[in-house]
C-alpha cells in the first residue's frame, strides 16, 4: 500500500488536535477510573451503603459506567476522568452517609439506653421513697400502739388502783358495818374469813329448843339483817344452819334445814329477794366447839350468816 | 498537492472538537456548586475544612472559566466543585453526628454510673 500525504497530514492533524484539546485516553484519566472504581467497589459492597444511601450510589454508578463507556470507546480523556472523579466523589459520599446513619441509629440507641436508665432510676427512687413512707408510717403505727397500749396499762392501773381503793372503802364500810351489826345484838359475832363476814347468832336468840319457828326476841335481829342487806343490794348471803351432837343426826339435820329456811323466810319477808340468800343446814357438821361441855354445845348450836366477800 | 481535497476533513474535525465542548454557559452546574458549597461552608469550615477548600478553589475555577468563555471547563469543573462540597458536608456532618453520639453514650455511661452508686 503506496503512503498517502494527505492521509498523513489528516492523522497529524487530528493526533494534534487531540492532544491539545485533551481528548487522548491519559494514564492520569486511567488512574482516575481505577480508583473510581475502587471507591465504588467498597461503597456497593456496603449494605448498610445501600439501604442508608442508594441515591447517592446509584449517581456514583452513573457516572462510573459513563466514565467506562467512554473510556472504551476512545472518548474525551478530559471527560473520562471527570466522570470518574465524580463516581469516586459520590461513592465516598455515600459511604459516609451511611456512617451518618449508623451515628444517628447509634445516638438513637444510647438516647433509648438513657430513657431506661432514666425510668429505672425514678423506678428506684419511687420504690425508695414508697419504702421510706412505709417505714414512716409503720413507725407511726407503732409509736401509735405503744402510746395506746401505755394509755390503756395507764388506765388498768388506774381502774385497779381506784377498784382497789373503792374496795377498801367498801370492805372497811362492810366491815364497820357489820361491827355495828354485831356491836347492837349481845349475841352475835362477826369474824372476817376467808369466806367473807360470818355472822354467829346462838339458836337460843332465834328458837325455841327443838323448833324452827322464830322467837319474837329475834324479830331486832332480824330487822338489823335486813337493813343490812338492804344496804349493800351487790352482797348474797348464805345461812347455815347447824346443832350440837346431841339426839338423832338426821333429825338435828333437818332441824338445821328447817331454821336456815326459816331465818331466809324471815329476810324475805322483810324486801330481801329470796335469790340473794342460799339458805341450808349441816346438822351437828362442823362444829366450833367441843360438844363434851355445855358450853361448847351451846356454842356449836348456831345459824351462820356468811356475807358474799366480793 | 490538492489543496481543495482536505478541506471536508478539517472541517470534519473541527466540527468533531466542537462537539466535545458545550457551547452554552453551564448555569445550571454553576448554580448548584454555588448553592452546595453555600450549603457545606458553615459546618465544613470547622470540621472537613480541607474538603470544603478543595470545594471553594474548584468553583473559583469555574467561575473563571465562566468569564473567559470556557464553558465545557467551567462545566466540568462545576460539576467537581458541586461534589466536592457535597462530600466535604458529608464528612462535617458525620463528624457532628459522631460527637454527639459519643456525647450521649458519654451522659448515659455517667448516669448509669451514679445510677449504680446511689443504687448500692
Amino acid at each position: 500500500m503506496r503512503f498517502n500525504p494527505k492521509l498523513t497530514v489528516l492523522a497529524s492533524l487530528v493526533a494534534s488536535c487531540l492532544v491539545t484539546s485533551g481528548c487522548a485516553f491519559s494514564p492520569h484519566a486511567s488512574q482516575q477510573l481505577d480508583d473510581a472504581r475502587a471507591a465504588y467497589r467498597s461503597a456497593a459492597a456496603d449494605p448498610a451503603v445501600q439501604a442508608s444511601a442508594p441515591a447517592e450510589l446509584k449517581s456514583a454508578q452513573d457516572a462510573l459506567q459513563e466514565a467506562e463507556r467512554m473510556a472504551e470507546k476512545g472518548g474525551p480523556s478530559e471527560l473520562v476522568e471527570h466522570n470518574a472523579y465524580l463516581a469516586e466523589q459520590r461513592s465516598r459520599i455515600a459511604l459516609r452517609t451511611a456512617e451518618i446513619r449508623r451515628s444517628e441509629a447509634s445516638i438513637a440507641a444510647a438516647g433509648e439506653e438513657r430513657r431506661r436508665v432514666q425510668l429505672e432510676a425514678r423506678e428506684r427512687e419511687a420504690a425508695a421513697a414508697r419504702e421510706q413512707a412505709e417505714q414512716a408510717q409503720m413507725q407511726v403505727r407503732q409509736a401509735e400502739m405503744a402510746r395506746k397500749e401505755a394509755e390503756s396499762r395507764a388506765a388498768m392501773l388506774e381502774h385497779e388502783r381506784l377498784e382497789k381503793e373503792r374496795l377498801g372503802t367498801a370492805q372497811a364500810e362492810l366491815g364497820a358495818e357489820v361491827k355495828r351489826l354485831e356491836s347492837e345484838l349481845a349475841d352475835m359475832r362477826a369474824k372476817q374469813t376467808d369466806r367473807g363476814w360470818i355472822l354467829t347468832l346462838k339458836n337460843e336468840l332465834l328458837f325455841d329448843a327443838g323448833g324452827a319457828s322464830l322467837k319474837p326476841g329475834a324479830q331486832r335481829a332480824l330487822d338489823n339483817l335486813a337493813q343490812f342487806l338492804t344496804k349493800y343490794p351487790d352482797r348474797d348471803i348464805a345461812i347455815e344452819g347447824f346443832t350440837d351432837s346431841t339426839g338423832s343426826k338426821d333429825l338435828n339435820q333437818q332441824l338445821s334445814e328447817k331454821r336456815a329456811w326459816s331465818v331466809k323466810a324471815a329476810l324475805v319477808a322483810r324486801g330481801i329477794q329470796s335469790t340473794r340468800i342460799d339458805a341450808r343446814g349441816y346438822g351437828p357438821s362442823f362444829p366450833v366447839a367441843s360438844n363434851e361441855t355445855p358450853t361448847g354445845r351451846q356454842l356449836n348450836r348456831r345459824v351462820e350468816i356468811v356475807i358474799d366477800p366480793s | 498537492m490538492n489543496r481543495p481535497t482536505l478541506t471536508p476533513f478539517i472541517s470534519a474535525v473541527a466540527l468533531a472538537l466542537a462537539a466535545c465542548a458545550t457551547t452554552d454557559p453551564p448555569e445550571r452546574e454553576m448554580g448548584a456548586a454555588r448553592a452546595m458549597v453555600s450549603q457545606a461552608r458553615p459546618v465544613a469550615d470547622r470540621d472537613a475544612p480541607q474538603e470544603l477548600a478543595q470545594a471553594q478553589q474548584k468553583l473559583a475555577r469555574a467561575e473563571a472559566a465562566m468569564q473567559r468563555g470556557h464553558y465545557e471547563h467551567a462545566r466540568i469543573l462545576a460539576e467537581q466543585a458541586e461534589a466536592d462540597a457535597k462530600l466535604a458536608w458529608t464528612v462535617a456532618e458525620n463528624v457532628r453526628v459522631q460527637r454527639s453520639a459519643a456525647q450521649v453514650q458519654d451522659e448515659t455511661r455517667a448516669l448509669r454510673e451514679e445510677m449504680e452508686r446511689k443504687g448500692r
